[in-house]
C-alpha cells in the first residue's frame, strides 16, 4: 500500500529584495521588487506504508517545505500529492487524524506545563476516550523512557528529554504515518540514540511509517531503509541506504601500526598517503582504482604488522559528494 | 466540541502556572480606576452637579469598571497568531484536527475568562471603596449577558486582524488603530450618553458600541428596551463578522507561508 505519492510538486515563494541603505529602503516602499524563490521544483516520489524513509539535504534544500505541503499546511504552486489517500491541503483536518508531526526546532508541548497535560489535551483533540488515552500514554512512556519526566514542566526538561516527549506526543493517536522534521537537531549522541531506538521500535511494533528529514547522516544509517536526497528543491538521489553505501562508499581509510620503524621513503602507487608516523601509516584509496588485496599485500611487506584498521569514510562525506555532483550549473 | 473545551481548560491551567504574574496583571485595573475616580470627581465638582446626562459619579465609576474589565479581558488573538506565524508554531496548530479559528476562540476564552474574573473581583473592591455599592442584580444580569456578545465581537475583530499576519506577519499597528476606535466610538473613555446627539446617531450604526458601551451602560442603568435593542444589534454584528471571518480564513489559508521552510 502506498502511504505517500507525490507528483511534480512545486512551491515558489515571493520574497522582497532590497539593496542596502536608506535610499534603497525608501525606494522599496514605493517600488518593491520581488524575487521568486523556488523552494521545491517538481519533486516526485512514493513511500510505502510502514516504510522508514529518509529525506535529507542541506539547509534550504526544500525538505521542510515539502513536509509542510504533505501535512497540508502549505498549498503547492503546482503538482499533486496524496497522503494516506487524502489531498493534504484540501483535507487537512481529516488527514490530521492519521498523521503525526514533529518540527524539531519548535515545541508543540505546552512550555510551562508538564508534558502529561499536553498528552491529555491531545487525547481530547484526537477524540480518543480517556481509557484509550491513558493506555497510549503508558505504552509511550515505556517506549520512550519518559515515565519520570511526564510530570515535570516542559521548560525544565533537557533538550533530549523534551524531544523524546515531543516525538511520543506525536504518536499518541496511533498515526499511520509520522513526519519528523529534524527530530535530532541539537541533541547529543546518547539522546539521539535514545530517540532512534524508540522510533524504530514503534515502527516495528505498530507499523507506523516514518518520513524523516535530517541533515545528520547518522539518523539515516540508524533508522532508514531508503533515502531521498534533495538539493536546490530537486531530488538528486533516491535509493536504498545499503545501495548508497555500496555504490558511493568506494573509498577506504586504512590505519596501520608496525612493530618496527616505518621507512622514511614509504610510498605506494594508487594510494593517497595521509600521514606517516614513526611506527604507523594512515592512507586512503579508491577500491575502484586500486585493489584491496594489493594494498594489503604491500603493507604487510613493509614490516611486521601490529595492528590494522580499515574503515569507510563517514556517510556525511558521501552525501556531500552527491550534492556537489548534482549541483545544477545554473545555481 | 469536547476538544475546544479541553483547549479552554488547558489555557486556564496555563494561566495558573504563574499565579504571581497573573495576580500582578490585575493591579492595572486598580490603577486605572484610581485615575478615573480623580478625573471624574473633579469634573463633577467643577460642573457643580450630581448628574451629567443622567449619570451620577457612582454610575460613571461602575460604568468605567465594567468597560475596563472588558478591555482587559478581551482576547489578544492577533498577537498570538502573529507570534505563531513568526516563530513557525502555526505549523503545529494547523496540523491538528481542529478548526484553526475555533482553536483560537477557545484559547482566547480560556485566557479571557481568567482575566475577567480577577478584574471583576479587584474592580468591585476598588470601585466600592471609591464610589459606593455596586448596581442592582438586574444590572449584573444584563451586563453579563451582553458581555458574551461583546467578547465574541472583540474576538472576531482580533481574529480578522490576526489573519492579516499570514500576509504581513506583524499586526500590532492594526490593533492599536482598532483599540482607539473602541476607546472613543465604543464608549470606553466616555459613555455615549455624553456625546452630542448627532454623533450618538452615527456611532450607533457601527459595531463598536456593542463591544463596550452595551454591557457597561446596562450594568449601571438596566433598561429593558435598551437591553433588547443592544442584544439585537450585537448579534446582528456577530453574524456579519463571523461571515467575514470565515471568508477571510478561507482566503488567508492559501497564502500562508510558514517561516523557516
Amino acid at each position: 500500500m502506498t502511504a505517500i505519492e507525490v507528483n511534480q510538486l512545486t512551491r515558489a515563494f515571493q520574497s522582497k529584495r532590497k539593496a542596502a541603505g536608506l535610499a534603497a529602503s525608501a525606494r522599496a516602499l514605493f517600488q518593491p521588487e520581488y524575487n521568486t524563490v523556488e523552494a521545491v521544483r517538481g519533486i516526485s516520489f512514493r513511500m510505502e506504508a510502514g516504510e522508514l524513509l529518509g529525506f535529507i539535504g542541506p539547509n534550504g534544500a526544500g525538505k521542510s517545505t515539502t513536509i509542510k505541503m504533505l501535512t497540508g499546511i502549505l498549498h503547492p504552486s503546482s503538482g499533486g500529492a496524496r497522503v494516506l489517500g487524502f489531498t493534504p491541503w484540501k483535507e487537512r483536518e481529516k488527514l490530521a487524524f492519521q498523521i503525526g508531526t514533529v518540527f524539531g526546532q519548535r515545541p508543540q508541548l505546552w512550555y510551562h506545563l508538564p508534558a502529561i497535560d499536553t498528552f491529555l489535551l491531545f487525547g481530547k483533540i484526537y477524540e480518543l476516550d480517556d481509557r484509550e488515552t491513558q493506555k497510549r500514554i503508558d505504552l509511550l512512556a515505556e517506549a520512550f523512557e519518559i515515565r519520570d519526566l511526564l510530570e515535570t514542566p516542559v521548560r525544565k526538561l533537557s533538550l533530549g528529554q523534551r524531544m523524546r516527549c515531543e516525538v511520543a506526543a506525536s504518536l499518541l493517536h496511533r498515526p499511520k504515518l509520522i513526519l519528523l522534521d529534524e527530530p535530532s537537531i541539537g541533541l547529543d549522541v546518547v539522546a539521539k540514540q535514545h530517540i532512534r531506538d524508540a522510533i524504530r521500535r514503534m515502527n516495528q511494533e505498530e507499523g507506523v511509517g516514518v518520513l524523516l528529514t535530517s541533515h545528520d547522516a547518522g539518523d539515516l544509517e540508524a533508522l532508514c531503509k531508503r533515502v531521498i536526497i534533495v538539493n536546490h528543491g530537486q531530488i538528486v538521489y533516491e535509493d536504498k541506504v545499503s545501495n548508497l553505501k555500496r555504490k558511493h562508499l568506494t573509498t577506504k581509510l586504512v590505519e596501520v601500526r608496525y612493530a618496527e620503524e616505518v621507512p622514511a621513503n614509504f610510498r605506494l602507487d594508487g594510494v593517497e598517503i595521509l600521514k606517516v608516523g614513526r611506527y604507523g601509516v594512515k592512507l586512503r584509496f579508491d577500491t575502484d582504482q586500486t585493489a584491496v588485496d594489493s594494498v594489503l599485500a604491500h603493507l604487510s611487506g613493509v614490516g611486521e604488522l601490529v595492528d590494522i584498521t580499515i574503515s569507510d569514510p563517514p556517510l556525511e562525506e558521501v552525501i556531500a559528494k552527491i550534492y556537489r555532483e548534482a549541483a545544477p550549473a545554473s545555481s | 466540541m469536547k476538544k475546544y473545551l479541553a483547549i479552554l481548560k488547558m489555557q486556564v491551567i496555563n494561566n495558573l502556572a504563574y499565579p504571581g504574574d497573573f495576580l500582578g496583571r490585575s493591579v492595572s485595573i486598580a490603577v486605572f480606576l484610581f485615575i478615573f475616580a480623580g478625573l471624574w470627581q473633579t469634573t463633577y465638582i467643577i460642573a457643580g452637579t450630581a448628574s451629567i446626562n443622567g449619570l451620577t459619579f457612582a454610575n460613571m465609576m461602575w460604568y468605567l469598571m465594567m468597560a475596563e474589565t472588558i478591555e482587559l479581558g478581551r482576547p489578544r488573538t492577533n498577537r498570538i497568531i502573529s507570534e505563531q506565524v513568526k516563530n513557525g508554531e502555526v505549523a503545529y496548530i494547523l496540523s491538528k484536527p481542529y478548526n484553526f479559528v475555533l482553536y483560537h476562540f477557545s484559547f482566547g476564552l480560556g485566557d479571557g475568562l481568567m482575566r475577567i474574573v480577577i478584574n471583576i473581583l479587584v474592580g468591585i473592591l476598588v470601585t466600592w471603596l471609591l464610589a459606593g455599592p455596586p448596581p442592582s442584580l438586574l444590572g449584573w444580569g444584563m451586563a453579563l449577558i451582553t458581555m458574551v456578545g461583546a467578547w465574541i465581537l472583540h474576538f472576531c475583530m482580533m481574529a480578522l486582524i490576526g489573519l492579516a499576519a499570514f500576509v504581513v506577519e506583524e499586526t500590532n499597528s492594526f490593533e492599536l488603530i482598532y483599540q482607539k476606535f473602541v476607546f472613543v466610538l465604543g464608549g470606553m473613555m466616555l459613555p455615549l450618553d455624553l456625546f452630542p446627539q448627532w454623533l450618538q446617531e452615527i456611532v450607533r450604526v457601527l459595531p463598536f458600541p456593542y463591544m463596550m458601551y452595551a454591557p457597561a451602560r446596562l450594568f449601571v442603568k438596566p433598561e429593558f428596551d435598551l437591553f433588547l435593542q443592544m442584544l439585537a444589534g450585537q448579534w446582528f454584528w456577530v453574524g456579519v463578522l463571523v461571515v467575514l471571518l470565515a471568508l477571510a480564513y478561507r482566503g488567508s489559508e492559501k497564502v500562508l507561508t510558514v517561516n523557516g521552510g
